[in-house]
């Protein structure tokens, strides 16, 4: 049996092993259902922000002090003004009062600034002609609007009216492929869905060694076993298991299109990648290389630290390393033709995400086959330096080829 | 060339051999130029106190720590992971998965060195059972006690019918009846046809099981032979009680006769006793006793390693 044969056979003994570990302890049902208390800890969370949020939307207006003879055409003109604007979020305009103008329209103006029985983001007064608009400091689209209602109402005037003139015809166009702009969602997606798996699978890898370290087993796989062979099959039985808690998540995903009314799938037709239907195969590949480069790092970090105290302590800077490389992958996946998305798709730890991108957005393939051969030179290079550290560092083994030649050449 | 067909054959005849193994940890020569030669289907010991570097040899020899300075071959492999699925290791410091069950821990071990996990499953239930532990074969290894989870890495580590079997002071945390099992289980190992090498700092069982032995001391090879030519460094002992412990009869004497309550300890002149008892009785003292003991390992390993080194090693 060769080298690399029997090497392989090991790995996978050991990842055997540490796979039925994972999936058969009681604390896997725990792990599995992460995204439960994810989506949950997220809905309930984000009810709570869109409460407190539409509560003081609810209270926001804009106040056109007006005679009597200009609120019905403001508020007309108005009318036709707001389905430009969707009529809830961030981009809504809020609703439009009418005051009568008192003596000092100005200091009527600033006086509805303080009243607590609404939101007074910006008040119009004066002729329409040249309205005054006051406004508060965050409320510079709400000024606009009422500048273009005071100008919109003034153009109906002249045109004898506000009647509507036009009634136009709308019809969703299905296209043959998907939209650039759909494309780029779809990179978006695609580099912020690695970035998540990965986020929360490889980290676990920082203390795949502790077991063996605390257990002594180490010594038993190290006589036994060379330590590439140990630290691949340990990459392989974390990886398994990440692979079964995506295929848990995915099935169910992938079946959620069948429990969505039938107009809201249509809404996905323009999503799509550049090249074509081999993009998930690409995406799992791109996972895989992703999730065994950063496992490979962290899993080499881990098993130098002694003690968990120490396991701990790496977790903040593993983190803010993986967000660091998902800040740099999406910088250039924004920037397709830039050197930096080049240098995104070379660097290893970020190119995984880089090169998912570039399949929404480029339909060559070549390229992939490189970026994968390249990703899976660096798993190798990242697992033979972690297995040459442990075993100076923990092992205490030296290379005593490289001091006999220096001695003999000497 | 000659000289190279010359070494594979003496290596062909020896399942272990090194020379001038090194080993520095910062500044220390922990293992300092040993050589070793272990014939095949023998019982072979090394034997030193604590931090003799005994461990540290072993560890070279199967390829866990590379050495700094010498060759070693095992089982006719330069490369000892070559051999890595012939060969057996218990480490000195135990280490099995607490999760596992006694069964699939012995399976796992042999899937290790290339035995599958169906053939490994069926021989560890067939090993747990002759060794007195069947009824654990299901038991998870974190409710046995550490007597039996250490048999259990034994059997784990020759459950692939190694041809060698490394064993790192094996007899250590055992009681004595599990120290009889053990002495068994290497002694039925050997009867297979398996070489077995294992490190001791306990005499008992060194001079019960062991066809050759090293003493290694200070990170040296004080002492490499048979356990005969080891006892042959020493005289035999003489234990003789007078009649009466009367003046004169220290002159008579050895120089180096040590008095023990009435009687008397010394080492068998090299012309032998039979003159010595004739002056003994011409000068009135007498024979009321007389024994001639032969040295135990012990005694030699005393001698050769000096009395501190192994009242550190027993400490």
């Amino acid at each position: 049996m060769s080298n690399f044969a029997r090497g392989t056979r090991q790995a996978l003994t050991i990842a055997r092993r540490d796979f039925v570990a994972t999936v058969f302890a009681p604390t896997f049902l725990l792990f599995l259902l992460t995204p439960v208390f994810m989506i949950g800890l997220g809905i309930a969370g984000g009810y709570s922000a869109a409460s407190v949020s539409s509560g003081g939307a609810e209270k926001a207006v804009i106040v056109a002090i007006a005679p009597a003879d200009r609120a019905a055409p403001l508020i007309a003109v108005d009318t036709q003004m707001r389905l430009l604007f969707p009529p809830h979020g961030e981009n809504a305009r809020p609703a439009l009062r009418i005051e009568v103008p008192e003596r000092d329209m100005a200091a009527q103006a600033r006086s509805l600034f303080a009243r607590g029985d609404m939101d007074v983001q910006a008040v119009l007064y004066g002729p329409l002609e040249h309205p005054q608009i006051l406004r508060g400091a965050l409320a510079s689209g709400e000024a606009t609007y009422l500048a273009q209602l005071a100008e919109q109402t003034l153009r109906a005037e002249k045109a004898g009216g506000t009647t509507q003139l036009s009634d136009a015809e709308i019809t969703v166009f299905a296209r043959d492929q998907t939209s650039s702009g759909g494309r780029r969602q779809v990179a978006y997606f695609a580099s912020l869905g690695l970035f998540l798996m990965t986020l929360m699978l490889s980290g676990q890898a920082v203390g795949a060694m502790a077991e063996e370290r605390s257990n002594k087993v180490i010594e038993v796989l190290a006589a036994a076993v060379p330590l590439e062979s140990v630290f691949f099959g340990k990459l392989l039985g974390a990886f398994g298991s990440a692979v079964l808690f995506i295929g848990f998540w995915g099935a169910l995903l992938l079946n959620l299109p069948r429990l969505m009314p039938p107009d809201a799938t249509s809404r996905f037709a323009e999503f799509g990648a550049a090249v074509g239907p081999v993009f998930p195969l690409l995406f799992v590949a791109y996972f895989t290389m992703a999730y065994m480069l950063l496992s490979a790092v962290f899993l080499g970090i881990g098993a130098l630290a002694s003690t968990q105290r120490e396991i701990q302590l790496l977790s903040f800077p593993i983190t803010i390393l993986q967000f660091a490389v998902f800040g740099f992958a999406t910088f250039g996946a924004a920037r397709p033709d830039s050197w930096i998305a080049t240098a995104t798709q070379i660097f290893p730890l970020s190119s995984p995400i880089a090169m998912a991108a570039r399949a929404a957005y480029s339909p060559e393939l070549w390229p992939h086959a490189l970026a994968l051969g390249w990703q899976a030179l660096w798993v190798a290079i990242t697992v033979t330096i972690a297995a040459r550290m442990f075993r100076r560092g923990v092992l205490k083994s030296g290379s005593p080829r490289r001091r006999a030649k220096k001695t003999a050449s000497a | 060339m000659m000289w190279q067909r010359r070494d594979q054959v003496l290596s062909s005849a020896l399942a272990v051999s090194a020379t001038g193994l090194v080993k520095r940890f910062g500044d220390r020569r922990v293992v300092d130029g040993v050589s070793i030669a272990v014939p095949k289907g023998m019982i072979y010991g090394v034997l030193g106190p604590n931090g003799a570097g005994k461990t540290t040899t072993l560890r070279m020899l199967l390829g866990i720590i590379e050495p700094d300075e010498g060759q070693r071959m095992l089982l006719g492999r330069e490369r000892p992971r070559e051999a890595s699925d012939l060969v057996g290791y218990l480490p000195e410091e135990r280490g099995l998965y607490p999760s596992m069950k006694c069964r699939e821990a012995i399976a796992f071990m042999g899937a290790l060195r290339g035995l599958p996990w169906t053939v490994g499953r069926k021989r560890a239930l067939d090993l747990l059972e002759g060794a007195g532990l069947g009824h654990a074969a299901d038991e998870k290894i974190r409710k046995l006690s550490k007597g039996m989870a250490q048999l259990v890495q034994l059997l784990g580590s020759v459950v692939h019918e190694p041809e060698l079997l490394v064993l790192d002071e094996p007899f250590s945390g055992l009681d004595p009846v599990n120290q009889e099992r053990l002495e068994s289980l290497i002694q039925a190992q050997r009867d297979r046809g398996a070489t077995i090498l294992f490190s001791t700092h306990v005499m008992a069982h060194a001079e019960r099981l062991c066809d050759r032995l090293s003493i290694i001391a200070g990170g040296k090879v004080k002492f490499e032979g048979t356990v005969d030519d080891a006892l042959g460094v020493l005289p035999h002992q003489a234990h003789y009680t007078p009649h009466h412990n009367a003046d004169g009869l220290e002159a008579l004497l050895p120089a180096d006769a040590e008095r023990e309550n009435g009687s008397w300890r010394f080492a068998v002149p090299n012309e032998g006793i039979e003159a010595l008892l004739v002056k003994l009785i011409d000068a009135g003292h007498g024979i009321s006793g007389l024994s001639i003991e032969r040295p135990k390992l012990h005694d030699v390993f005393v001698r050769i390693v000096g009395r501190q080194a192994l009242e550190g090693a027993e400490a």
